[in-house]
């Protein structure tokens, strides 16, 4: 490392150079891209639980092996972001079974319960959305070299998640009835998780050495936009009701509620009502969600389960 | 053993007439787990041929280190700074 300055390596990722290994980086740079795939491989490694959790209702054998597939793609994707970590230093059995669980860098949404196939389809809607949305954009502009390469299979993966949730989200609302209001409840309180999914908003944001480095490309609120015009017209045109708005005239989705606002975990409720500061929604971030420690847990006892019947 | 073993990396075409690609890299204490590692990890595509190689096996001709070698075979210790 110290081939260049922050200013220098700034000025020349922003002119296309791409960095490819540890003498290419500043500290400050290789702070970023840790922070980055650390949020990026915790979040791909805690939605296989949530998912598992949910799979387990899944309404035949068919649907119960689509499940799998999409739990086994993402543990194949956290994998890759880990990999990537272990080559900057960061040891990948710390990451896995040394953290604190409420230390995991993953977005609040993934640490509440996903209790059946509607909340399942509906998360890879909205949350695979999301993926989609945050990673294309890196994909298309990170200077990190392996990175770039490495989401290629990511990208390929996640857009088959996202189908399978708009598809089967579709299926349930042309379903009408009973079915149709199971995913409505479950977007009730999952469509403003993938509102927050994004982070705080530009103007609060302090820092932005992810930019600065490119290490993506769009910034939160840019993110979030991008997000909303794709989630909020689908489920129009499905017939569900969000608390946002599409208007095709001027091709922008607005919230109809206050941002932020606080959430209460226990009942799966948001308190619209309730205005807080996005302080105090940092400080709910921190503190996890009910299943966090569960979530956590779950993988790291199948591991050790293994090695115990094998030492037997 | 650290419990990752050593790096491989993993190559992969499509088709025959495909050029080999580097598909990414897996952590593996031997060979034969690499080798499944990198089927399972990698399974984006009904690849033709796979193949994994160690990191450390790989010879640089024209630049001062060999390519994969970002912080050493395998990173570097364990324990460091990761926040």
């Amino acid at each position: 490392m110290g081939r260049f300055t922050d200013e220098e390596l700034q000025r020349k990722v922003q002119e296309g150079f791409i960095v490819e290994s540890e003498e290419d980086m500043t500290e400050t740079y290789k702070r970023a891209l840790i922070t980055q795939l650390t949020v990026q491989g915790d979040t791909e490694l805690i939605s296989a639980p949530a998912y598992f959790m949910a799979a387990r209702d899944a309404p035949s054998t068919n649907t119960m092996v689509s499940a799998t597939a999409i739990i086994q793609d993402e543990l194949g994707h956290a994998n890759i972001a880990y990999r990537l970590l272990e080559d900057l230093g960061v040891d990948r059995h710390w990451l896995l079974y040394e953290r604190e669980p409420a230390h995991f860098k993953h977005p609040y949404g993934f640490d509440q319960p996903l209790m059946n196939w509607a909340e399942l389809v509906s998360a890879n809607a909205l949350y695979d959305r999301a993926g989609i949305t945050l990673l294309g954009d890196v994909h298309r502009n990170t200077s990190y070299g392996p990175l770039k390469r490495g989401l290629v299979k990511v990208s390929l993966e996640e857009n088959f998640h996202l189908r399978h949730g708009e598809v089967w989200i579709r299926r349930f609302a042309e379903a009408g009835g009973a079915a149709k209001e199971a995913v409505q409840r479950t977007l009730d309180w999952m469509f403003p998780m993938g509102v927050e999914w994004f982070g705080m908003p530009d103007d609060r944001k302090h820092h932005n050495a992810q930019l600065d480095f490119r290490l993506k490309g769009m910034t939160n609120d840019q993110l979030r936009r991008t997000w909303l015009k794709a989630v909020v017209p689908l489920c129009e045109e499905l017939g569900y009701d969000l608390p946002a708005q599409y208007d095709p005239g001027t091709d922008e989705v607005e919230l109809t509620y206050e941002l932020p606002c606080q959430y209460d975990p226990e009942a799966r409720r948001w308190l619209f009502n309730e205005t807080i500061t996005w302080k105090q929604v940092f400080q709910r971030w921190k503190a996890r969600g009910p299943m966090n420690e569960q979530y956590v847990d779950s993988l790291r006892r199948s591991r050790f389960a293994v090695e115990r019947l094998l030492a037997a | 053993m650290s419990g990752n073993g050593q790096v491989y990396e993993v190559f992969a075409r499509k088709k025959r007439a495909d050029r080999f690609e580097h598909v990414g890299a897996v952590s593996a204490p031997n060979e034969q787990l690499a080798r499944v590692y990198a089927w399972q990890t990698y399974d984006e595509a009904k690849w033709f041929e796979m193949t994994v190689a160690p990191r450390d096996a790989f010879a640089a001709v024209n630049r001062p280190q060999a390519p994969f070698t970002l912080g050493g075979p395998g990173g570097r210790a364990p324990g460091a700074d990761s926040r």
